[in-house]
């Protein structure tokens, strides 16, 4: 049995273009993951991939599971609510994820909620971008499963409520879980994270340990990102 | 807590333990906040935290109670060890410094005492 989460030959073109291709990747229990990239490198895609909600070859595995319709029992993400009407209200959104997930726990939504400052009774339609990405979060969390997807959580964020999600994040993960996020930019989740996940040129173009490139080459998390974009980097 | 992006996380924890421990915030004997708890005090990974941990169980600076937790040592006189350690560790740095501006160690010794006396002064 392989733990954790298991890429092999993961490849996905968009008809004619290619978007994804050779991509392998293990990534062991309990880990939190900033997946990088600039817009459009594909981000997205790799996590739609993961949870069969995107179709391409290759082999994924949560824990084992490989045939989709087993992985999305392992897997928790949000996808930006589409699918709800503008008018649905919140707490309806709530009782959809309780009604469709088994795994779902609306005690630790609550609590989410309740930290999250997310109010119930509004409308879609009339949530801020932060709102929004709160509530996915909320959404997200509150399954206890295996894998967690955060697709740029906090674009369009405070720093309060970036402070806050992050607090959520390090409260909420099961120590066994892991958890991946997505962003463009990655200072403002540099500490908490295990290991960086760089895709560029249509692959995983890096994967490697923060700390391991904190003691490596004595730079931060950000500025070996930044070098990664220009030309004759050295740190192959 | 404000961590130095470019400095490993978990040495960071561990240095702001190791303060709390020689300064007395952290008293021998007195027991830790569990991982988690420890993970949100300072806003880094439960993975992170345990890191450190682990390295300063290993130094022996932290006892590990299983079931009961982790203290900080009642050993003493690991705890002057500790300081002397990281003052050894500060003035090597200092003193390499003032080195890389080619001054001699008599000068080294007189500009401390300057600005030891000046110090005073302001305060």
């Amino acid at each position: 049995m392989t733990a954790g989460l298991t890429l092999q030959g993961v490849q996905y073109r968009h008809g004619m273009k290619m978007i994804l291709h050779d991509v392998d990747l293990t990534i062991t229990p309990g880990k939190i993951i900033g997946l990088l990239g600039e817009n459009g490198a594909g981000k997205t895609t790799l996590m739609r991939l993961i949870t069969g909600s995107a179709k391409g070859k290759g082999t994924i595995a949560i824990n084992d599971a490989t045939v989709v319709g087993d992985r999305k029992q392992h897997v928790s993400f949000t996808e930006q609510l589409r699918g709800f009407a503008r008018e649905t209200r919140v707490e309806q959104v709530v009782n959809f994820y309780h009604d469709v997930y088994g795994d779902f726990d609306s005690q630790r939504y609550q609590d989410m909620a309740t930290f999250l400052q997310i109010d119930g009774s509004l409308k879609l339609s009339s949530l801020s971008k932060g709102m929004k990405e709160k509530l996915i979060i909320a959404l997200t969390l509150s399954r206890r499963t295996d894998l967690y997807l955060l697709d740029e959580p906090f674009s369009g964020i405070d720093s309060m409520s970036r402070k806050r999600i992050i607090n959520s994040i390090l409260q909420w993960k099961p120590d066994d879980a892991i958890m991946v996020i997505s962003d463009h930019y990655v200072s403002e989740v540099a500490a908490i994270l295990d290991e960086i996940v760089v895709v560029k040129d249509q692959t995983i173009f890096t994967h490697e340990a923060t700390d391991a490139i904190r003691e490596k080459y004595d730079v931060g998390i950000e500025a070996y990102y930044e070098s990664l974009y220009e030309k004759g980097n050295d740190y192959d | 807590m404000h961590f130095d992006d470019k400095i490993p996380i978990y040495y960071q924890i561990k240095t702001h333990i190791y303060h709390e421990i020689i300064t007395g915030t952290l008293q021998p004997g007195e027991k830790l906040l569990s991982v988690r708890q420890l993970a949100l005090d300072v806003t880094a990974n439960v993975n992170t935290v345990q890191r450190a941990l682990s390295e300063m169980i290993a130094a022996g600076m932290i006892d590990s109670k299983r079931g009961k937790g982790n203290f900080v040592t009642m050993d003493e006189t690991k705890i002057t060890d500790l300081k002397t350690q990281l003052i050894t560790e500060q003035v090597a740095r200092a003193y390499q410094q003032l080195h890389a501006l080619n001054l001699s160690d008599e000068e080294i010794l007189t500009s401390l005492k300057h600005y030891m006396t000046q110090r005073g002064n302001v305060e």
